[in-house]
């Protein structure tokens, strides 16, 4: 939870007055608060992201190297509690469903 | 995959690791401090690199390390509730307490989840209105704005059944700590680039000069750690003691000043008791006042009777940079990552996880005397 995963910004949009996106990040695509630095980003562009917030603008080549250097250590666990809470939410959607 | 190569280049690496050791004229003490960069250090071996040169001491910068038991006792409280939605960061699962871990709860019956970020708790509590939705807090400066935001909405949408256990720890004030000790050995320190994304360096410059040691903003990369070695060894030759910056490409002076004014609204510094350490005044975070609605502390009634450590655990000694971690008696024997006495075995960013997981280190050393 200390080192932040860099992701591209892929989409923009509001949630109730708080800047949100959709951030890839190398494939796994999900929701990121995007308030902290909204003026600065926009679709296209790589941001370093902790835990859900994106706190700093980066460029596409320190996000690639970054990335890679996560991977190779290992440093990726987020992007399992990421798609923990996405197979949650998938579940519980399909539970709903279900009468 | 280019890009990390010239990085992971062991050529350049080797050549930097040469003229560090040219540089210095003795063997100076360094502690990185975060987890990150104690991984990167271990896993490629950058402290054989370094020869006589440099000593690396591993500092506490592992938020689920540093996470007082007691803490993880009112965690495991909470998750055991039957009103109780609980949910964590998923790398606080393992943390022992002093009688299971929440995994352990989770098994007996408890709800326990595991979100990605912390507007993921608020909206289960939004979607769960009948039961309590409490979000473990933890972290340093890395996760606070995210955890600040999350409260900041919860009221702003009026969530009643929302609430968060907060541990927050911050960086300098245990780096204050270290240095005033009089067991310390550190000579200089290089402080966690992505903290440093949040927070800019202004808060390091005073401890610089009234420590007189070089504080050098570094990446977790191995050649961004080598760099910063090489500027900290250099300060520490010319006798010069100053912020420097290598992690330029992610880090300014001033950090991500919106993130840090929030922060700053939602909480105050507050005394934290630091696992295996003890207590460091205004080393954490607390929810301000105008936020006590939100303060699972406050909310609940919650046990606070203060625990002991495994005696066995040397955690505090390894924290403190005082003992390599297979110096521990219990070391790669009755502490593994399968089963471990202290949260640096269990967290991937622990020291003890480190020197076990690479497998340079199986067994315990016996410890020299000092
Ligand atoms: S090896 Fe295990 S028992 Fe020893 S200090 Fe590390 S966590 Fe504690």
């Amino acid at each position: 939870m200390c080192l932040g995963i860099p992701g591209r910004v892929v989409e923009v949009h509001d949630d109730r007055g708080l800047a949100m996106g959709v951030v890839d990040f190398g494939g796994v695509r999900r929701e990121v608060c995007l308030a902290y630095i909204a003026d600065e980003v926009q679709p296209g562009d790589y941001a370093l992201v902790h835990v859900g917030f994106a706190i700093s603008r980066i460029d596409e080549a320190e996000a690639r190297r970054t990335f890679e250097a996560l991977r190779e250590m290992s440093q990726l666990d987020e992007l399992d509690w990421l798609r923990e809470v996405a197979a949650r939410e998938l579940a519980e959607l399909q539970e709903r469903a279900t009468p | 995959m280019k890009f990390l190569d010239e990085y992971r280049d062991g050529a350049i690496a080797r050549a930097l690791a040469a003229q560090i050791r040219r540089t210095a004229t003795r063997r100076w003490v360094l502690m990185e401090v975060c987890g990150g960069q104690t991984h990167t250090i271990v896993k490629q071996g950058l402290d054989e690199l370094l020869g006589d040169a440099v000593e690396m001491i591993h500092g506490p910068g592992c938020p689920v390390c540093v996470t007082p038991l007691e803490q993880i006792d009112k965690a495991l409280e909470l998750a055991s509730r039957p009103d109780v939605i609980f949910t964590s960061f998923g790398d606080m699962l393992r943390v022992p307490g002093s009688e299971c871990d929440l995994l352990q709860v989770r098994a007996r019956g408890g709800t326990v989840r595991i979100v990605y970020s912390p507007l993921d708790a608020l909206d289960l509590a939004v979607r769960n209105p009948g039961r309590q939705v409490v979000f473990f807090a933890v972290g340093f400066e890395t996760t606070a704005p995210a955890n600040a935001m999350a409260v900041w909405r919860a009221r702003e949408l009026g969530i009643p059944n929302f609430s968060v256990l907060v541990s927050h720890v911050t960086v300098p004030p245990a780096m204050v700590a270290l240095l005033s000790d009089p067991a310390n050995r550190v000579q200089g320190f290089l402080a966690a680039g992505h903290v440093c994304t949040v927070m800019g360096w202004t808060e390091y410059e005073p401890i610089a000069v009234g420590f007189k040691v070089p504080i050098i903003v570094t990446g977790f990369e191995p050649l961004d750690i080598l760099e910063g070695i090489h500027l900290a060894v250099r300060q520490l030759e010319e006798g010069r003691y100053e912020v420097e910056n290598q992690y330029a490409r992610a880090v300014t002076r001033e950090g991500t000043v919106p993130a840090r004014t929030l922060v700053e609204r939602v909480f105050q510094l507050a005394d934290r008791k630091w696992r295996g350490i003890g207590e460091i005044p205004a080393s954490g975070l607390a929810l301000r006042d105008e936020f006590a609605a939100f303060d699972a502390e406050r909310r609940f009634t919650l046990g606070t009777a203060s625990v002991a450590e495994p005696a066995e655990c040397r955690a505090g000694a390894v924290l403190r940079g005082q003992l390599k971690p297979h110096q521990c008696p219990a070391f790669g024997r009755s502490c593994t990552p399968e089963h471990p006495l202290g949260a640096p075995m269990v967290s991937s960013e622990g020291a003890c996880a480190a020197y076990y997981n690479y497998g340079r280190f199986r067994a315990p050393e016996p410890v020299e005397a000092t």
